[in-house]
């Protein structure tokens, strides 16, 4: 695998995302796979996708699961150039709607300490 | 083409059960094979469904106990995990058994409980859903249910201009349609004032936007087309569709076109050689009202983009052109998960019979069940139809 979980829960914590871009159909996956999910290619190539983008949709959660005891919290699916990856929004940053500009702010880890990309308002 | 009928079907009613698993999918179970007039004698297999009570209630390898506790033991038993999409994944397989002549005689069916029954209260059993989110890129963001198919409904109003009063419409109209349902989980009407002031789950999606936990079961016999007219009402199994999507949700190519559903219907209509328009009634997977709208138009029942303004007009309600979940849907009838998907065949067997009273669709000779699993990565899409 040119990019593995660990590797890029390692750089979530730097405040670095990788992707994996296809050559042969164009998409950039957002997260690790072992080949693109849309053609099967598994000739993949690591990138460090940009920090700054666009929130493609988002909500806010008012009835979290066990383990998250704040409400009230909002999650997103951010467009960083040609990829696409879910992030929590900064609780500290205003609401974002869809369309607004985001930058990569930090990283969380409350869920037994799995990594996620947080991002605020730009 | 007839690839296989439905000869009998039963359910529990949806709702609060106090019952051990076995119990209540003996009642659907027996329900299904008094009503077909078959014993398990005469059962080749069982193809059974259940997606989470290892977690809700640490029960596991369930197949061979709920066949004891019919008097089936000693016959092949099949479970499937398929998140809410289990029982129509045990369905499509079953059809194809018969089919394939590998099988002559199937009971096929599902059993969840989702209530704080199981011990399970709102937060822990939120979580135990959310395990059908990816584990390594969306858990972690404290993704629910709920906001999964909030994200795929926002991003709908956003390109399409849907709003939250078309979100409500759906409600209204499933709760009407529920209120005919005797076995449905909730028997009371509702209104878009109503829908629109109840308390925030993931927004758009307010409570009444969102269908119940409940616990149930569902069964149905299935049969050869060969062995069908030896039974007093049959109905046929004409096409099932099944695909999946790219997970997770960021990584598919489009988010609230819920691809798996466009896929399924694509293979369903193929195989039973109909159109998307010759179809009487349909009904989808609402789990909340956001899908029902996604799914009106994957399965072809309204136009791109306009699943919400269907549902606003009223098309899609019980005496409209395109009508939807008759049976109440998700909503208002309830989500027994693993339940779920027979018992939407329990519905289409029992309207195309012409059976079920007051919520009866004029003319339903034609039907389609939508079952769709975790974040839209899997659909399974079948057809059935009355037998000439
Ligand atoms: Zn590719």
């Amino acid at each position: 695998m040119n990019l593995t979980y660990d590797e890029w829960a390692a750089a979530v914590r730097e405040g670095e995302l990788l992707g994996l871009s296809c050559d042969a159909c164009d998409h950039t996956n957002g997260v690790p796979t072992g080949a693109c999910p849309h053609c099967g290619n598994r000739d993949l190539t690591r990138v460090s996708l940009p920090t700054d983008g666009v929130v493609h949709s988002e909500t806010t959660i008012q009835v979290p699961p066990e383990g998250f005891e704040e409400r009230g919290y909002q999650v997103a699916v951010i467009e960083l150039g040609d990829a696409k990856v879910m992030g929590r929004i900064d609780g500290d940053s205003e609401r974002v709607a869809i369309g607004d500009e985001v930058v990569l702010s930090g990283v969380i880890t409350e869920d037994d300490d799995h990594p996620a990309p947080l991002f605020a308002s730009a | 083409m007839t690839r296989a009928a439905v000869v009998g079907a039963g359910m529990t009613k949806f709702g609060v059960h106090d019952t051990p698993l076995q119990e209540l999918f003996g009642e659907a179970a027996f329900g299904a094979l008094d009503d077909a007039g078959v014993t398990t004698d005469d059962l080749d297999a069982l193809y059974f469904g259940n997606a989470m009570s290892g977690q809700a209630e640490n029960e596991t390898h369930l197949g061979p106990r709920v066949a004891s506790h019919i008097g089936a033991a000693g016959l092949e038993v099949q479970r499937f995990e398929d998140a809410c999409a289990t029982s129509a994944n045990a369905f499509k397989n079953a059809v194809r058994a018969v089919d394939a002549g590998v099988h002559d005689v199937v009971l096929v069916g599902g059993v969840e409980r989702c209530t704080p029954e199981t011990g399970k209260d709102t937060p822990a059993m939120t979580r135990i859903f959310a395990s059908a989110s990816h584990r390594q890129y969306e858990q972690p963001t404290g993704l629910t249910f709920p906001s999964v198919f909030a994200l795929l409904t926002k991003r709908h109003m956003h390109e399409h201009g849907t709003t939250e009063e078309d979100l409500a419409a759906v409600a209204v109209k499933n709760h009407a349609n529920g209120r005919l349902n005797p076995r449905a989980h909730f028997g009371k009407e509702t209104s878009v004032e109503e829908v629109l002031d109840g308390p925030v789950v993931a927004d758009p999606f307010r409570l009444m936007d969102c269908c119940p936990f409940s616990d149930g079961a569902s069964a149905v016999v299935v049969v050869s087309d060969d062995l069908a007219d030896s039974f007093d009402a049959p109905v046929d199994v004409t096409g099932v569709g099944h695909a999946t999507d790219v997970v997770p949700i960021a990584d598919k190519a489009d988010l609230p076109a819920t691809q798996a559903a466009r896929d399924a219907a694509t293979e369903a209509y193929a195989q039973a050689g109909i159109e998307a328009d010759d179809a009487d009634f349909a009904e989808v997977h609402d789990c909340f009202t956001g899908a029902e709208i996604l799914a009106s138009e994957a399965i072809g029942f309204a136009p791109e983009g306009e699943g919400g303004t269907y549902a606003a007009e009223g098309r899609t309600a019980l005496d409209g052109d395109r009508p939807i979940n008759p049976s109440g849907g998700l909503k208002a009838k309830g989500h027994p998960i693993g339940a779920t998907g027979t018992a939407q065949i329990v519905e289409l067997t029992e309207q195309i019979r012409g059976t079920v009273g007051e919520r009866q669709v004029s003319d339903a000779n034609v039907g389609v069940a939508h079952n769709l699993g975790g974040d839209s990565a899997t659909t399974v899409v079948s057809v059935l139809e009355g037998r000439a």
